[in-house]
């Protein structure tokens, strides 16, 4: 047993399947147990990107520190772009009949006070679409405060007379360190359409799916392991029967009676761990053939013949002379009924055939709140590029590490 | 051998991740404004499963019009148009059209579109409304008066109009359009009988429509009237009489007359249309010259039939839809990233929000029957989140517009008095507030589940909307959420949308959620009655209101008098006292404010939309619906 855990850990194919699933496991159990809290409590009031955020009021309450940057440079860089110049330019020849030479484009300074001074939303803007006219407008309104290096009075209002009182002045080289802020909240995959967490969210989904996909592949291995052992060891008009329960199994696809299960279920009994026992009552069948033949090769073996002769009973002969050469077989084949349990949940919930949305998170129930609100064309990676990536790394680590067992247990391809 | 295999798969690697980037890369590219004739070589013969004809234009369509006879594998190129002379749509035809009979139960048809903006491309109605300022104007009729006792109206048609086939459109043709309506019992003579007498043709161009009496020889509703002339559409006599002869006369067989054959008076015919797409093209013989001054500006009308709504909005933000009715999650970020996209108000909430999505409680289901059970769900609900998580911002809030039996519009508002409302609304949010109501009632949890109970039941509920409709989706979870707050179990179901309006319409649910009337001639009179009024108790196929069976009635009685005011301030207090009812005893409550039609325009090829302040005072109905259609007359080519 120990030589031959410690040839596992040798195959490179199993370590890494193997670390790979240990981050994942560990960031299952660990993260909310460092973060605690609902993982679907709806923090944010819509889809976030990820990013500290800070209160902005406790800004103006923390130390202040001043320093010495360029700010007009800072801003300049980073809100106007050679797009936005070409198109002042163009609105300027265009609605101004400026020469394009007398526009200063060399000097971002210089290019926005020009264009401050003579952009007007009121002149006619003959053919331009009423898309470009907003464009202009916004660009016009990000253009007339960028050079804005004035104090910003803050002011509250008094609740009887109801007039403003300066409570506070903020200057342009005025900082504050982000540490200072007492209200702030680190979202490190931003929110989802919800407003949840999408990592808090993930992790909890992340074992929710582990769990079922656990549940799911012992109760396909458990009924497929004995039917097959039943059917191999004893052989005649059992195997005939089990093998024709088997094939029926086969033949319908299993997938179309997940479906068709789960939606005869109603959502409120649809639990996370019912959708398990669903998706392992009907994915047993492969299981099921390859441990039957397995069984086959071996009941003609000496030692199990030996084992009749002396009497000894059929539990016992399967237990202790069959399952032995079987078990690492059987252990792989858990793997992969784990693997695709989780794909099967993760497929059935973007149908919104898995569990409610409100009581627990899935993977595939991220995957279809993502979808619905349209992530992908939002550009909003976040709320789904994590999550596939989750369900592709465990899938890939159980695969991997099944290879990797393969690779030590099948003796065709021990090197 | 091994490494030959290697390399071969990542040759294999490379060519899919190289495909795959080349698919991804936007096709910014301008579009062409001269038609082509072979699809350009930038698109990869498999991605040919959005009919999109863009790229395939064919200049030598054949103009006829004849689409069935083509054979199979020409469907994509026939009834492509040219790009600069069709207005693109999408939002409003999901599949393909099924009939072209204005009395069919169930049209599936861009063009007939019946409510209260009623959609005139090709089917006309006599007068068309606007939402902006709520009147009705002219189309096939000129003008319309009531008599002082506002018994009788008399509607004067516009000599001018004709039908498609050159013949006049006279008076008879309104009266034989409610004989017909009438022999046949379509849902348009069963919506209007209890109000509508008789419609007589008293001379060529004039028609008298006489309401219903009540026995004091009043009319039963005179608001109805105004509704029907402009929710209507106008068949031709000769037309029908045909139909009626080749069906001999019978019911069933003349409401599911496909009409494939249809003679109509609006600017538009049909042209093209299968499975994937609906084409119209301008009748350029239209009657409307003489109203409209000139044609409307695209040759084309189309509307690709997208999958879904991501299809259809990613072909919007692609610039292949110019005027997208779809609900857009996220308009504002494609706005701000866009020197294409614009909406009809420059900032949220975009759009003009004129109805209520709402969640209507079936009061029959134990629990529900308590008012403190409805209140309470109502209060933990957090319309803030439905406003930015399910809408993307795109409707003013509660605390913005506080709610009533009103829409946000300036108009409805002032028919309430707010500060009379005040003790009786709720900002949301308020689990403790909820929680101590039900407490107060006696309703708490007794077997320790965390779920409480009425009478030893359970207070477990299903709430329901179509599945795919994504705000509703969304909405409803946001509910669901905040049953778990207060110890009531609600679970979300979403069926597909059949299932649904199966179960919706025949009372056969427990929270549901479908909108209130909108905006409308007889509104907000409409949507008060589809609130709370009593009449619809009972009724199967239920498309009207009070889905719930809500009764009160002190409501029924205020309902009964609305039509016959005339004072605006006793209006206002009838409308505030069924809004404290309302407020009160919430038989259903609004989630938030949404527009009827989204009318959001990507102006690569066509400009000159109706935009908020433009001061043409066209609605934002997507250029077909109401007074929106003016849209279609003002439409420039983008330089």
């Amino acid at each position: 047993m120990k030589n031959q855990l410690k040839q596992v850990f040798h195959s490179p194919r199993f370590v890494i399947g193997f670390v790979i699933f240990v981050f994942m496991l560990g960031m299952a159990v660990l993260y909310p147990l460092l973060v605690p809290g609902d993982p679907l409590e709806m923090v944010a009031s819509s889809s976030y990107p990820p990013g500290t955020y800070i209160s902005l009021a406790d800004t103006l309450e923390s130390k202040q520190y001043g320093l010495d940057l360029d700010i007009t440079a800072t801003r300049l860089n980073k809100l106007i772009s050679q797009e936005d110049k070409d198109a002042m330019v163009l609105w300027l020849t265009k609605y101004r009949g400026i020469a394009e030479e007398d526009i200063p484009v060399e000097d971002s300074v210089e290019m926005v006070h020009f264009w401050n001074e003579h952009y007007d939303p009121e002149v006619e803007q003959k053919g331009l679409t009423n898309a470009k006219r907003q464009y202009y407008r916004r660009l016009a309104s990000r253009m007339a405060t960028i050079l804005e290096t004035k104090d910003i009075i803050i002011a509250t209002k008094n609740p009887e007379t109801g007039a403003l009182e300066e409570s506070n002045t903020i200057s342009f080289n005025t900082y504050t360190n982000v540490k200072d802020i007492a209200s702030r909240r680190n979202f490190v995959l931003g929110t989802d359409n919800f407003g949840r967490d999408v990592l808090k969210e993930l992790t909890h989904a992340v074992g929710t799916s582990l769990k079922m996909g656990l549940l799911a592949g012992v109760i396909a291995t458990l009924i497929g392991l004995t039917l097959g052992l039943l059917s191999g060891y004893l052989g005649g008009l059992v195997d005939d029967i089990i093998m024709f329960v088997t094939n029926l199994f086969t033949v319908i696809p299993s997938f179309v009676l997940i479906i068709l299960i789960s939606f005869s279920v109603s959502q409120s009994a649809r639990g996370v761990m019912l959708v398990g026992v669903i998706i392992g009552l009907t994915s047993w069948t492969w299981t099921t053939r390859s441990v039957r033949s397995q069984v086959i090769s071996l009941r003609n073996r000496d030692h199990v013949n030996l084992s009749k002769l002396s009497g000894h009973s059929l539990p016992r002969i399967i237990v202790q002379d069959i399952l032995p050469y079987i078990a690492s077989y059987v252990v792989m084949a858990l793997i992969l009924q784990i693997s695709s349990a989780i794909l099967a949940e993760a497929q059935l919930s973007m149908l919104g055939l898995g569990p409610s949305t409100t009581k627990v998170a899935t993977l595939g129930l991220m995957m279809n709140w993502a979808m619905t609100a349209q992530a992908p064309l939002a550009g909003r990676w976040w709320a789904f590029l994590p999550i596939i990536l989750s369900i592709a790394l465990i899938t890939f680590s159980l695969n991997l590490m099944n290879t990797g067992l393969d690779q030590v247990f099948n003796p065709q391809l021990r090197d | 051998m091994m490494k030959a295999k290697k390399v071969l798969a990542m040759l294999l690697v490379l060519v899919l991740v190289v495909s795959c980037l080349a698919a991804c890369s936007k096709k910014e590219k301008p579009k062409e404004d001269t038609p082509v004739t072979t699809p350009s070589d930038d698109k990869e013969p498999e991605d040919d499963k959005t009919p999109d004809d863009t790229n395939g234009e064919d200049a030598n369509a054949p103009d006829d019009g004849d689409s069935e006879e083509k054979e199979p594998e020409e469907t994509n190129t026939a009834g492509s148009t040219p790009r600069n002379e069709t207005l693109y749509f999408n939002g409003q035809q999901w599949n393909a059209i099924n009939a072209w009979n204005p009395m069919h139960a169930n049209n599936n048809n861009w063009s007939i579109s019946n409510g209260a903006s009623a959609r005139v491309i090709i089917y006309e109605t006599m007068f068309i409304y606007n939402l902006l300022d709520g009147q009705l104007y002219p189309l096939l009729g000129t003008d319309y008066a009531w008599n002082d006792a506002r018994t009788e109206m008399t509607v004067h048609l516009n000599p001018a109009a004709h039908w498609s086939d050159g013949t006049p459109l006279t008076a008879d043709d309104v009266a034989y359009t409610w004989e017909t309506h009438k022999k046949y019992e379509s849902s348009t003579y069963n919506n209007n009988a209890p109000y509508i007498d008789a419609v007589e043709a008293t001379d060529a161009n004039t028609v008298v429509i006489k309401s219903v009496l009540q026995d004091d020889g009043t009319a039963v509703n005179p608001l109805m009237v105004d509704s029907f002339i402009a929710q209507t559409y106008i068949m031709q006599k000769a037309y029908v009489e045909k139909v009626e002869a080749r069906n001999n006369n019978d019911a069933t067989a003349m409401k599911e007359d496909t009409m494939e054959d249809f003679v109509a008076s609006g600017p538009y015919m049909k042209y093209y249309n299968d499975d994937q797409k609906v084409v119209f093209i301008r009748d350029d013989n239209y009657w409307g010259t003489a109203l409209w001054g000139n044609l409307p500006v695209p040759k084309y009308l189309a509307h690709n039939i997208f999958a879904d709504n991501p299809a259809g909005n990613q072909a919007f933000s692609n610039g292949e839809v110019d005027v997208s009715q779809q609900f857009n999650l996220n308009i504002a970020d494609m706005m701000a990233n866009s020197d294409t996209i614009s909406t009809y108000i420059d900032e949220a909430p975009y759009n003009i929000c004129v109805t209520m999505p709402t969640a209507w409680f079936n009061v029959e289901k134990p629990g529900l029957d308590r008012k403190e059970v409805r209140k309470a769900i109502a209060m933990a609900v957090d319309y803030d989140q439905i406003v930015s998580a399910a809408m993307g911002g795109q409707c003013p809030s509660f605390t913005q517009v506080p709610r009533s039996v009103m829409n946000p519009t300036e108009g409805e508002q002032a028919m309430v008095d707010q500060e009379a409302l005040k003790s009786y609304q709720w900002a949301g949010r308020d689990i403790e507030g909820a929680k101590k109501l039900l407490d107060d009632a006696g309703i708490v949890d007794t077997d320790g589940d965390g779920i409480r109970e009425v009478d030893g039941v359970k207070l477990s509920y299903q709430a329901s909307c179509p599945q795919g409709w994504d705000d509703w989706n969304a909405s409803l979870e946001i509910v669901a959420a905040a049953g778990k707050e207060i110890g009531i179990e609600i679970e979300t179901y979403f069926p597909e949308a059949s299932t649904y309006y199966d179960m919706f319409t025949n009372h056969d649910f427990e929270i549901a959620m479908w909108g209130t009337v909108g905006a409308g001639i007889t509104s907000p009179w409409a949507r008060v009655r589809g609130m709370m009024s009593s009449e619809f108790i009972g009724m199967m196929s239920n498309w009207n209101g009070n889905y719930g069976w809500y009764k009160n009635d002190r409501a029924d009685e205020l309902i009964q008098l609305i039509p016959f005011e005339t004072d605006q301030a006793k209006l206002k207090e009838y409308y505030t006292e069924l809004s404290q009812i309302y407020l009160d005893e919430v038989p259903s409550f609004s989630l938030m404010y949404r527009p009827e039609l989204f009318h959001n325009t990507n102006e690569t090829v066509w400009t000159g939309f109706p935009t908020q302040g433009d001061g043409r005072n066209i609605p934002p109905t997507d250029c077909t619906d109401g007074y929106g259609i003016a849209a279609l007359y003002y439409l420039e080519l983008v330089e």
